[in-house]
């Protein structure tokens, strides 16, 4: 598996998937919503898998002595290294407005949704979508990526919409905790996330593998 | 001994079927694949290289089926299939240094060897090379991991004739090395030159898997080339 990693690397991906890791740090921009940096992130994903399919990558990879359901756990490993890379950042961001700038007035005015443990919960979620709808999607033809991308934006922004109004919910004001207020709470939320991006990833990628090998090339 | 064993192979199209396809490869012989376009050698190889899923039948390397062995039997096998494709921006140098990290069997003074011999420059990028060039390329990679079987489709398609004459006698040393080759073509000649055994492929079935000695002997006609043979068979005088 590290060699077909390597390969996605250093042959398959686009660079913007490496640039757009930095949209993790958009948790640190106020009045913004902060779960669109996992959007962007999804969206620099999206330019490896465009830049492979010109380079007839899957074909390429088909005549590497690997079997063929390695060659769809190498893409979901790479998709899930750059989410973890733009994950770390968030979690950077997040853990510095919980503590260092807990106070501070631009984000405590802040009318949207506050960087902390449920947003980076939500990301994992965001992340777990894209794998499932995107990844998976594109894998049930190993060429066409319009119809799953478009799905996975329309999901990935209700998802988003719906994540900024929570907590404007009476009862759920607590999911826009700040600083280290309701902590347990907020840990229980991101562990939730995480394993719902765990599911997702997993469940798609068992499929994907199935579906990819019944593929022509 | 048989090295490869392609066995009632089918695979359905809306407008095409390969038909119960069923041909051996003897180890250190070259066999050549021959049929004219659309008969369905790329199908074929394709199978053999499990980039196809078949309907029905099996696929043998060294006795065990590719299906659940394909990483393993395809560490053995170099294959080619036409020219490359892939990676139209990438330097054939950054290619070949995640390609060979594959091969436990990679041979880096083959490599230097194949290189110098098709005057390839790893500088390059694919889309800077003619395409007879990207087909060398191809073959560079297919010969460099010092496989048992190499599978190759229409390896001498866009080459020059002196390309084509290196790359059979390539295919010659391999041989008298043990490896066994099976390439397929539609110059009847490349298979005159070098090709120990036939497989014959129309209209998606096999038509004769024989020596070339014998379907000379069973098909053609005192004094016909092989290539009048072959045009006289396409030419419906056999099947009709």
């Amino acid at each position: 598996m590290r060699n077909i990693l390597r390969k996605e690397m250093r042959l398959s991906a686009s660079v913007l998937s490496y640039l757009f890791i930095l949209f993790g740090l958009m948790f640190f921009v106020p009045g913004y919503p902060v779960l669109c940096g996992a959007f962007f992130v999804a969206l620099g994903l999206f330019q490896s898998f465009q830049t492979a399919r010109e380079a007839n990558d899957i074909v390429f990879s088909a005549l590497l002595p690997v079997a063929k359901s390695d060659i769809v756990k190498g893409k979901y490993l790479f998709v899930c290294l750059i989410e973890s890379c733009a994950f770390l950042l968030m979690a950077l961001a997040a853990v510095l407005r919980m503590t260092v700038f807990s106070q501070s007035a631009v984000y405590r005015g802040n009318a949207l949704m506050n960087a902390n443990f449920f947003a980076l919960g939500m990301a994992c979620v965001i992340f777990g979508l894209f794998n499932s709808i995107f990844v998976g999607g594109f894998f049930k033809t190993a060429y066409k990526f319009a119809r799953p991308f478009v799905t996975f934006i329309i999901v990935c922004f209700l998802v988003i919409f719906i994540a900024e109004a929570l907590h404007h919910v009476p009862g759920l004001d607590k999911l826009n905790a700040f600083g280290t207020d309701d902590l347990a709470m907020q840990l229980i939320l991101l562990a939730a996330g995480i394993f719902i991006f765990l599911l997702l990833t997993v469940l798609s990628c068992r499929r994907a593998c199935e579906q990819f090998e019944r593929i022509d090339l | 001994m048989i090295i490869a064993e392609v066995q009632d192979l089918v695979k359905k199209y809306p407008s095409f079927e390969l038909k119960s396809i069923s041909f051996h490869l003897e180890s250190g012989r070259i066999t050549g694949f021959i049929g004219r376009n659309g008969a369905g050698k790329t199908t074929t190889i394709k199978s053999m290289l499990n980039m196809i899923h078949p309907d029905s039948g099996t696929i043998r390397y060294f006795g065990r089926p590719i299906a659940g062995n394909e990483a393993d039997i395809k560490k053995r096998i170099g294959y080619s299939t036409g020219t490359v494709s892939w990676y139209p921006r990438k330097k054939i140098r950054d290619i070949v240094n995640i390609v060979k990290r594959f091969y436990d069997t990679w041979d880096e003074a083959a490599y230097r060897k194949y290189l110098d011999l098709f005057g390839i420059d790893e500088m390059k990028t694919p889309l800077e090379l003619s395409e007879g060039m990207k087909v060398k390329v191809n073959l560079m990679l297919a010969l460099a991991h010092r496989s048992d079987v190499l599978i190759l489709d229409e390896p001498t398609s866009g080459l020059d004739p002196f390309s084509r004459n290196e790359l059979l006698e390539v295919f010659n040393e391999l041989r008298n090395h043990g490896v066994t080759v099976f390439f397929s073509t539609h110059i009847i000649s490349d298979i005159e030159k070098c090709a120990d055994d036939i497989v014959y492929i129309s209209k998606g079935r096999i038509v004769a898997a024989t020596p070339k000695a014998d379907f000379i002997r069973e098909y053609s006609e005192p004094g016909e080339s092989l290539e009048d043979t072959m045009l006289r068979l396409e030419g419906g005088a056999v099947h009709a």
